[in-house]
């Protein structure tokens, strides 16, 4: 409709607009040329030779053209909507000021850094009820921290203070940043986007924290790959979590890490890119070189949120196949916060992990000292001599290590004249703490406390002892809940159970997962109604609060109708003195359902018969429903990499 | 009934001291034969009142010193002063008729209701010139003066007959920084910060205007969101699931485009100003914002 007539009214076909668009765009005003200044002059015969240029009002090209003025405008409107690109004022709006216009600085929209159908599906993981995100943001749990805005906080106002410290040597925190800069830049020349999963396979170095932060400030997601992996878990880990590239050293041992993982290229769809720490075979890239081909992050690439998704980890599945637990800095980094203080984590102080990088325990200790604005202590492979040369070496103030690295140095002897009068709290985490290794090892420790903490990839720190608490209390519980955190202890029926009674330990707070990465069935049976996260730990809580752990919820031996806990036999067990290592797990029964079954490695020049096992038990006043009723020696138990037994796959002879 | 024994030079000293009181910085008389002469037809004085005999343009002051120096999205909002321009000259057309009982109009500075928004119904712009108030620059024929820099402009029509003023002189632009980079770089300032390069030209030896290219199409697709309307509601016909079609009438964008049409808010932007922000006419002429303008008293 143009001045109230209809197209068919004005006799515009579509060829006429074909044919005639063109020449009115140009002879409208859309486009001015004038030459000269006749309109200030009054050239009135030098503005009619140049009418055209200047441009025309629609009577005059149609005029011109021998078209209907009503035609003319009809077909320019078309043409200049035909024409108009919408969405130009998102770039006005940031002009001005000081900043101004330069069109190699502009971006058109179009093509702006848009996130993967893979990156938005691993944020569409992040399924939080509206209720309690608010609650958590108003209370103040989750806050706009990331680990870019952490380095850029330490570097900016202590550049010169120590970020990392221990092998490969010191790094400053500006040095930090500045490698950390390029190598993000050099992640996206390699052509890694933000909301891409990368794993990463390395010791516990500096390639790796560099690694690890140069994601984090690039917006892509890490996923650790333990150092045991091989063939098979590193195929299945990087399947299932659509992984774009891969870090890992040219070899670890008599494995070629490399080599694999560019052959794992050809059947994994979503792998494209291997970067070697070492010597890259062909087709792998080098990461020491991609500090220096990056050049810098494009402008339009969104800096990473606390909301966004930079970590996809993996359970250790001791009970199941693992399953993928993507996890953001709200969730993380409100833990580490919190965790800074409860932990006495003071600016320029030295932590370390004896626990390896790919583990969530090690990684926490990473993002404390960087909220603290303390060192990273570098150790990059545990042994008892390392460590311990370690500790006298880079003085570390806190060691976060598992009850197996403390039980290996005090079994070699490594204490005595070890020097470890630096470290003011060493937290045991990772695997159930014997009481014993704690009182044991606190005489070495007089200087600063000894303290466990209990987590799980789905809840991180969910519970710890403190440094001031009574020493007693750290041998023989996990503590109380981390600041934020609520938990409870629930029966079979899933109420809450009174105070010492022993039931499934339950977790909710502003550090839980949302739910499991493309697994809605395990998520849906993860969780009670109530939102608690079912962490399958069986514990107990005394009326201080502080919890227990006393094993696994799928663990439990039902015979006949009586359940019970094997931990607390496997602890008796363990005593044995031609034991080496020991599970129970139960066997199927006709009559009971299920019976006992102890696996056990012996000690070497050993042997153990059943019954000598059951007079031993029984000594030590074990009750005669829980003695094993079978004995399957093995010379070793399957593994996880993170060194639990994975009872699920111990089956019995015949 | 129009008085008869009007003196024209004194009436048309006392309408410009008139205009002046009511916040004109500069007022002149075109020549309304010129007018006639080079507005195409139907967008001529006369086509609107038939028996107008004068073009009285006044000019108000564009932008203070302080919105230049805010980012464009807050310039937005702080710079439709031209509502000044419309009152004053809304007041000259009463006052006229009051003295002199003369018929006079407010000339609305709208667009020409059977062209559609990029025509304008009477060019503000021409009546300014030919009354001596601005000359066309070489940012897209935006007109300038010497004095006052960048400025608002709105005209009135009477069937007062009064003196014509002459054009200016001399063009204020280009300034002679800008003919000295011109010819460096082959930009001046507002040609260089374009954001849609919408501006370029050619000067001559001597530092005078040749050509101006102006790509209007441009320049509106980068300032003015009218187009985006009617884009909206055919993308919303179009979608093909309802979550589209929300999307398309709904998100922000659009929102704010429903908002700004509703309430008629000034954050809906005719320019984006950035050839204006680094004129150094437009904002560095002795009177060019309140704050030069009172040191100039001084």
């Amino acid at each position: 409709m143009t001045q109230g007539l209809s197209r068919d009214q004005l006799g515009v076909t579509d060829a006429m607009i074909e044919a005639y668009a063109a020449i009115i765009f140009r002879l409208s005003n859309n486009l001015q040329i004038r030459r000269g200044d006749p309109v200030r002059l009054r050239d009135i015969a030098a503005i009619g030779a140049h009418r055209h240029e200047l441009g025309m009002s629609d009577a005059q090209i149609a005029a011109r053209i021998g078209l209907r003025p009503a035609q003319v405008t009809f077909i320019r409107n078309l043409e200049e909507r035909r024409r108009f690109r919408t969405g130009y004022y998102h770039q006005l709006n940031k002009l001005g000021g000081s900043k101004r216009f330069r069109v190699e600085r502009m971006t058109p929209l179009q093509d702006h850094f848009r996130y993967s159908e893979d990156a938005l599906s691993l944020r569409s993981a992040f399924a939080f009820e509206a209720e309690t995100v608010r609650s958590y943001v108003e209370q103040g749990y989750w806050k706009n921290d990331t680990l870019r805005s952490w380095l850029n906080r330490n570097a900016d106002t202590n550049p010169g203070g120590l970020a990392i410290t221990g092998a490969g040597g010191d790094v400053s925190y500006s040095e930090l940043r500045d490698r950390v800069e390029k190598l993000a830049g050099g992640f996206y020349h390699a052509g890694i986007r933000p909301g891409d999963v990368v794993a990463v396979q390395l010791p516990n170095t500096r390639d790796y924290i560099e690694s690890f932060l140069a994601l984090c400030w690039l917006g892509a997601v890490l996923t650790t790959l333990y150092m045991t992996f091989r063939d098979n878990e590193f195929k299945n880990q990087l399947t299932h979590s659509r992984a774009k590239a891969v870090i890992v050293p040219d070899t670890i041992g008599d494995f070629a890490a490399a080599e694999t993982a560019l052959r794992m290229r050809t059947d994994i769809a979503t792998l494209q890119t291997i970067i070697v720490a070492g010597t890259p075979p062909a087709g792998a890239m080098d990461l020491a070189s991609l500090f220096e081909t990056g050049t810098g992050l494009p402008k339009d690439l969104p800096p990473p949120n606390a909301s966004d998704p930079f970590l996809l980890l993996y359970t250790s599945g001791t009970t199941s196949s693992p399953k993928g637990v993507p996890l953001n800095y709200h969730q993380m980094l409100s833990n580490a916060r919190f965790g800074v203080t409860e932990h006495d984590i003071r600016p320029g102080d030295v932590v370390m992990s004896a626990a390896p990088f790919g583990h969530l325990y090690a990684l926490y200790s990473v993002q404390m000292a960087l909220c603290a604005g303390a060192a990273i202590d570098l150790l990059p492979m545990f042994s008892p001599p390392a460590f311990i040369e370690a500790a006298a070496k880079d003085r570390p103030t806190h060691v976060f290590a598992g009850p197996a690295h403390l039980a290996a140095c005090l079994g070699m002897g490594l204490f005595d004249k070890a020097d470890l009068g630096s470290i003011r709290v060493t937290v045991l985490s990772g695997s159930a703490v014997p009481p014993e290794l704690v009182r044991s090892c606190a005489p070495y420790f007089s200087g600063g406390a000894i303290t466990q903490l209990w987590g799980m990839t789905e809840t991180q720190a969910g519970l710890y002892t403190r440094p001031g608490d009574d020493p007693e209390i750290s041998a023989t519980s996990a503590g109380r809940e981390s600041p934020g955190t609520s938990v409870r202890i629930a029966g079979a029926d899933g109420k809450e159970l009174a105070a010492s009674e022993e039931g499934e330990l339950q977790v909710r707070g502003p550090s839980v997962f949302a739910g499991y990465y493309n697994n809605p069935e395990a998520t849906a049976a993860a969780f009670t109604s109530d939102g608690y996260f079912r962490s399958g730990d069986l514990a107990r809580k005394d009326g201080d609060g502080n919890v227990t752990l006393s094993g696994r919820l799928k663990e439990v031996i039902n015979r006949g109708g009586v359940k019970y806990n094997p931990q607390e036999v496997e602890l008796l067990i363990d005593q044995h003195p031609a034991i080496a290592q020991c599970a129970i797990a139960p066997v199927p029964d006709e009559r009971l359902g299920e019976r006992a079954c102890c696996y056990a490695v012996l000690k070497p020049g050993t042997d153990l018969a059943l019954e000598d096992l059951c007079s031993f038990l029984s000594g030590r006043g074990l009750a005669k429903h829980k003695l094993p009723e079978r004995l399957e020696l093995r010379t070793e138990l399957p593994m996880t990499a993170t060194r639990k037994v994975i009872k699920g796959q111990l089956n019995p002879a015949g | 009934m129009q008085n008869q024994d009007v003196d024209p030079l004194q009436a048309k000293q006392d309408i410009i001291a008139y205009a002046k009181r009511r916040g004109a910085l500069v007022a002149g008389i075109a020549d309304l034969a010129a007018i006639e002469a080079i507005a195409p037809a139907g967008h001529r004085p006369s086509d609107i009142m038939p028996r107008v005999k004068s073009v009285i343009s006044v000019g108000v002051g564009g932008q203070t010193q302080g919105a230049w120096s805010v980012p464009a999205k807050a310039l937005g909002y702080f710079g439709s002063t031209e509502t000044r321009a419309y009152s004053a000259s809304y007041a000259l057309a009463f006052f006229i008729e009051t003295n002199y009982g003369a018929p006079s109009v407010y000339c609305p500075p709208d667009m020409d209701n059977e062209a559609g928004p990029r025509v304008p119904l009477q060019s503000l712009k021409l009546h300014a010139e030919l009354a001596g108030i601005g000359a066309r620059s070489l940012a897209g024929d935006i007109l300038l003066h010497p004095e006052f820099g960048y400025m608002y402009f709105a005209s009135v029509f009477t069937e007062l007959e009064l003196p014509p003023d002459e054009p200016m002189a001399e063009n204020p632009c280009p300034a002679p920084s800008c003919a000295d980079m011109f010819h460096k770089t082959g930009q001046t300032p507002c040609m260089k910060f374009c954001p849609v390069q919408c501006l370029s030209g050619k000067i001559t030896s001597d530092g005078k205007q040749e050509e101006m290219h102006y790509d209007m199409a441009a320049c509106a697709e980068m300032t003015q969101q009218y187009e985006a309307v009617p884009a909206m509601l055919a993308g919303a016909l179009a979608a093909e699931t309802e979550a589209e079609r929300t999307d398309a009438l709904f998100d922000p964008d659009n929102k704010m485009l429903w908002y700004k049409m509703s309430v008629g808010s000034g954050g809906l932007l005719a320019q984006c100003f950035e050839c204006m922000r680094v004129c150094p006419i437009a904002t560095r002429s002795p009177q060019a914002d309140p704050i030069r303008r009172r040191q100039a008293k001084q």
